[in-house]
């Protein structure tokens, strides 16, 4: 249970930022196309290129982003704005709290810088290194696609049009597709499957039955009240050593299994 | 497109708009950090913190598979058993997108 070395050196190395900015290259395509198309968007709307650059940066959220600038009027519906920014990101309530063992034992100031730049891509990889991200790697990840993200901005804004229709490539798939694969990586052991089941289920009943991105909340909602209802004293254990360990994946594996038994029925979303 | 946008317009409105949608969402992204720092290091919700991530992720993608219809689907899976199979991000990515790009194209 010593931890040498990786995990635990600076808060923000300058190798460890460049290695998360490199494991986030498979999502530069598709990036830089939404880029576009919501600088495509935004140049119809009305914004100034400075005002949608100075969004992606400080709000640096894609879907909510979409949103903002298709609600954006000459006179700005700044409340209806800001609630949908709200409703849609409050996802990073659930994705903040999941980060807690990236900046476990970091200084609060490690922990506001390294949360601004934190968007679902960045945050999906991190969670999935062998060994356990730590801050820097993080915000590697988040400069390099809000780098890429600003940049697909001003093309659009600057071409106003003929970017290349996401679908006809399937990039727009790229970001199902990258979170699809990276939750093989997020597999601990038998006392998933209950709650990733139930967030399925979950997700699947909010798509159909409510608006927006309130599928999210639904599955996560699912998957969270089925792992509290699951757990039993004897996986104590197991998940004191998961947070000391910093092996992520290793060090969930082995010896979960026995608490997992049937004890109760999954309790799926509604 | 003749001129170059001016990068220096700001109207005080847009402004303030923009820093009211980035305060909610750095306060979530923050907060909810901080909420979990505040919770105990193990027993019950350790448990579920730790369940947390695999659930947000799944609850992500599922519904967005959906939305891409039966090729959407398709893709997904394919791209989890690639994953499975392979243990490489570009390879499961690859052989999802590759697949519903076909799809698209030959199908629809």
């Amino acid at each position: 249970m010593s931890r040498p070395g990786p995990a635990q050196i600076g808060h923000f190395d300058s190798d460890t930022i460049r290695r998360g900015a490199l494991a986030c290259l498979p999502l530069l395509p598709s990036t830089i196309i939404f880029g576009a198309v919501l600088g495509v968007l935004a140049s119809q709307r009305g914004l100034s290129l400075g005002e949608l650059l100075f969004m992606s940066l400080t709000v640096f959220a894609g879907s909510a982003q979409f949103v903002s600038v298709d609600l954006w009027r000459e006179t700005i519906p700044a409340a209806t704005i800001i609630v949908a920014t709200a409703v849609i990101n409050m996802r990073y309530i659930l994705i903040g709290a999941s980060l807690r063992p990236v900046f476990k034992g970091r200084p609060l100031w490690v922990k506001i810088c390294g949360m601004h730049m934190v968007a679902d891509e960045n945050w999906a990889v991190s969670m999935t290194q062998e060994n356990l991200a730590n801050p820097g790697f993080l915000l590697g990840g988040g400069i390099f696609l809000g780098v890429v993200w600003a940049a697909g901005n001003m093309i659009g804004y600057l071409l106003g049009g003929g970017i290349p229709d996401p679908e006809v490539y399937a990039l727009d798939f790229a970001f199902t597709a990258v979170f699809a694969a990276l939750t093989i990586g997020m597999w601990k052991g038998k006392v998933d499957l209950l709650p990733w089941v139930a967030a399925a289920i979950g997700s699947i009943i909010g798509h159909y039955t409510l608006p927006g991105t309130w599928s999210i909340l639904a599955g996560a909602g699912a998957g969270v009240v089925t792992a509290a209802l699951t757990w039993r004293p004897d996986m104590d254990d197991d998940s004191l050593e998961a947070e000391i360990a910093v092996e992520g994946r290793d060090a969930y594996g082995a010896p979960e299994g026995t608490g997992t038994t049937a004890t109760l029925s999954p309790e799926a979303g509604k | 497109m003749n001129q170059f946008p001016d990068l220096t317009s700001f109207s005080l409105e847009a402004v303030l708009t923009i820093l009211g949608m980035a305060a909610v969402t750095y306060g979530m992204r923050l907060g909810g950090l901080l909420m979990a720092d505040r919770l105990p290091q193990h027993g019950r919700w350790a448990h579920v913190l730790e369940r947390l991530p695999g659930a947000v992720l799944i609850s992500v993608w599922v519904p967005s598979a959906l939305s891409a219809g039966a090729i959407g689907i398709a893709g997904a899976a394919a791209t989890v058993i690639t994953m499975a199979l392979a243990r490489n991000l570009f390879a499961a990515m690859a052989v999802g997108m590759v697949l519903v790009g076909l799809g698209r194209y030959f199908i629809s």
